[in-house]
């Protein structure tokens, strides 16, 4: 009954209003996340990306506008409906969000445990493999109380992909991980999208990572509230007229100096 | 997509060859692969002896679930001539498949290695007696700090101090009334009921005066004070070591102890005593309304109450409660202190706090009732 054009879009996001209490962080933002294209939500610090992200999964309500995966609202969504709706999202959680309880190969395992009929050879064959898709194999039976922060957000991710959702939403994947583990972490998203056909959205601030993975990218702006630009990285860094996208993508300081500090 | 179409498995022989075939068909995904991963593991373990081809040519999609599935079939030990062989799948799968080393996870991945009753008492002990040795340091680092902060004049943080001491004490004071009330209550209900039938009905007024100071005051607003405050210091000093606060302490050249410790220490032995004053006061009322049932009016019990306790028992009461007040927050500080990483650590450390604090008090309790009786 879709028609091509909505068949083609992963998550719709229309109008969308969101912030906490009183304090809005977004207003009237629109935009789409496309099947098998990986968006990268861009913005400095408090601009609200994380806050987007939790928007888009279901985990806060938005003010005011509508989101949908797939096709469905998941604003409006009665609660088991939402709950399936999430359960086709893999997200990670910035700081990996590892159960502390577990070790490294059950957290991948958990959700195949929740989710699936599969004998327990199987499940941990899929989770000892997905651990080695992110390059942790040798880490599959430590405590995530024994892990560095670089190895928790890959053990995140392989929990994300393991029950094979469509979409993987990622928060700030390679922030504070070092320049090789980050290199490693972008090839490994764009295997995954070229394999197993997954749809991405990536908040980060890393510009390194954004235009190694990123088709595209929206950014927002705390000051005006909203999305300032969408488009291919490269071209909002050579052809963007707006000064501030500018700025972000050319790593340039503000130019106001900080009072008492005369250059 | 949701609610695809589970994949089809079919297995045949294709006769003249003596070949078995495994066709896989569809989508396979984590909800569907389970039979798919099964039938084909059976048609393996029944054609042990043949060449077997898996033709996937007419697979659309596999996920993780999927790639372990292929992965599994191709790594598996037949004899010579009887391998397994997967046709007609996607390059982009077969890149996937292919990445995996089957040396690399033939070894079954290591759990919790199994521990014997003698290893676990040996360890136990090893960490009791570790344990007993830091408490005992922990004990004297506190001191060190005390006796510097008091030479030193002005380095206790005072308004820490009354933090705390609100937070524990004041906040607590309607659990303890609540606490106290319903002890000297049901005390005096118990005894009142066995004096009855001996006619002494009057001494009852003695069991509940001497409970109250001496025990049952001072026993439950501790047990209550470890439960709320001793936990909650485990809890906040151990979040804090977590979130690597403790380090930053220390790197600014401060000490954990006098600055984090020190303040709940005093604290905690001040207003103990202040608490238990309440729970002895409402406890004690508590028995009077029940001996008004018991036909003793209030006047009656208050000459009673005059003759059977006197200021000593009171003040061991008190004496006991800061002894409990001290040992409930060197408890608590030194869990939280010694909390490892992580959000369960934490939990941890708390519920150790609150056992362990317990524990301390009856002790404590049975060390005063023997010296002072």
């Amino acid at each position: 009954m879709e028609s091509q054009a909505s068949a083609s879009i992963a998550i719709s996001v229309r109008e969308l209003r969101m912030g906490y209490g009183s304090r809005v962080l977004l207003e009237n933002a629109s935009f789409d996340v496309k099947r098998g294209e990986i968006l990268v939500i861009l913005g400095g610090s408090g601009s609200g990306k994380s806050s987007l992200m939790k928007n888009m999964i279901g985990l806060y309500q938005p003010m005011a506008g509508d989101i949908s995966i797939a096709g469905k609202s998941i604003v409006s969504a009665s609660p088991d409906d939402k709950a399936r709706l999430q359960r086709s999202l893999g997200v990670m959680y910035q700081s990996g969000a590892l159960f502390g309880s577990l070790t490294v190969l059950e957290n991948v395992r958990f959700p195949l445990d929740q989710f699936t009929d599969l004998d327990l050879a199987e499940k941990n064959l899929t989770a000892r493999l997905l651990l080695r898709q992110v390059e942790m194999g040798a880490a599959e039976s430590l405590m995530p109380a024994e892990l560095s922060g670089g190895m928790l957000k890959r053990a995140g991710i392989a929990r994300a992909m393991a029950l094979g959702c469509d979409i993987l939403m990622l928060d700030e994947p390679s922030a504070g991980l070092d320049p090789i583990t980050a290199a490693n972490l972008d090839r490994t998203i764009l295997t995954l999208r070229e394999s197993l056909g997954f749809t991405f959205v990536v908040v980060t601030h890393e510009l390194q990572s954004i235009f190694t993975i990123a088709d595209r990218a929206i950014m927002l702006d705390p000051v005006s509230r909203s999305i300032i630009a969408v488009g291919a990285p490269v071209d909002l860094r050579d052809r963007s007229d707006d000064p501030r996208v500018r700025q972000f993508f050319n790593r340039q300081p503000t130019t106001a100096h900080p009072a008492g500090i005369h250059p | 997509m949701a609610g695809s179409h589970p994949a089809l498995n079919g297995d045949g022989l294709a006769g003249e060859t003596g070949e078995a075939a495994i066709v896989l068909e569809g989508r396979i995904t984590a909800y569907t692969a389970a039979p798919v991963w099964r039938t084909a593991r059976d048609t393996l373990a029944r054609r042990a002896s043949v060449p077997i081809t898996v033709d996937a040519s007419r697979l659309e999609h596999i996920d993780d679930v999927g790639v372990a599935l292929l992965f599994d079939l191709t790594r598996q030990q037949r004899p010579r001539g009887a391998d397994v062989r997967i046709r007609g799948l996607a390059p982009k799968f077969a890149a996937l498949v292919e990445a995996y080393d089957p040396e690399d996870l033939a070894q079954a991945p290591r759990g919790a290695r199994r521990i014997g009753t003698f290893e676990h008492i040996g360890r136990a002990t090893v960490a009791q007696l570790a344990y007993g040795g830091r408490i005992a340091a922990f004990v004297g680092r506190c001191a060190a700090a005390f006796a510097h902060a008091l030479w030193r004049r002005g380095t206790i943080r005072w308004n820490e101090v009354l933090e705390v001491a609100t937070e524990a004490g004041a906040n607590a004071v309607p659990i303890v009334l609540l606490v106290g009330g319903l002890m000297g209550l049901i005390v005096a209900f118990e005894i009142g009921l066995v004096a009855q039938q001996f006619g002494a009905v009057i001494f009852v007024v003695n069991g509940v005066g001497v409970a109250m100071l001496r025990e049952l005051g001072p026993l439950m607003t501790a047990i209550v004070f470890a439960g709320r405050t001793g936990a909650a210091f485990a809890a906040q000093i151990g979040t804090q070591k977590v979130n690597e606060e403790v380090n930053a302490i220390s790197t600014f050249g401060l000490d954990p102890v006098h600055f984090l410790v020190l303040p709940r220490l005093i604290a905690a032995a001040l207003v103990l005593p202040l608490l238990v004053v309440m729970a002895d006061i409402i406890g004690i009322f508590g028995g009077a309304l029940v001996m008004t049932t018991f036909d003793i009016g209030f006047l009656q019990f208050y000459h009673q109450l005059l003759g059977a306790v006197d200021a000593s028992d009171f003040l061991i009461g008190i004496l006991k409660a800061a002894t409990f007040g001290l040992t409930i927050a060197a408890i608590g500080c030194e869990r939280g202190l010694s909390t490892g990483a992580g959000a369960t650590s934490v939990g941890l450390s708390a519920t150790s706090a609150v056992v362990s604090s317990i524990v301390m008090i009856v002790v404590i309790d049975g060390i005063f009732t023997v010296v002072t009786s």
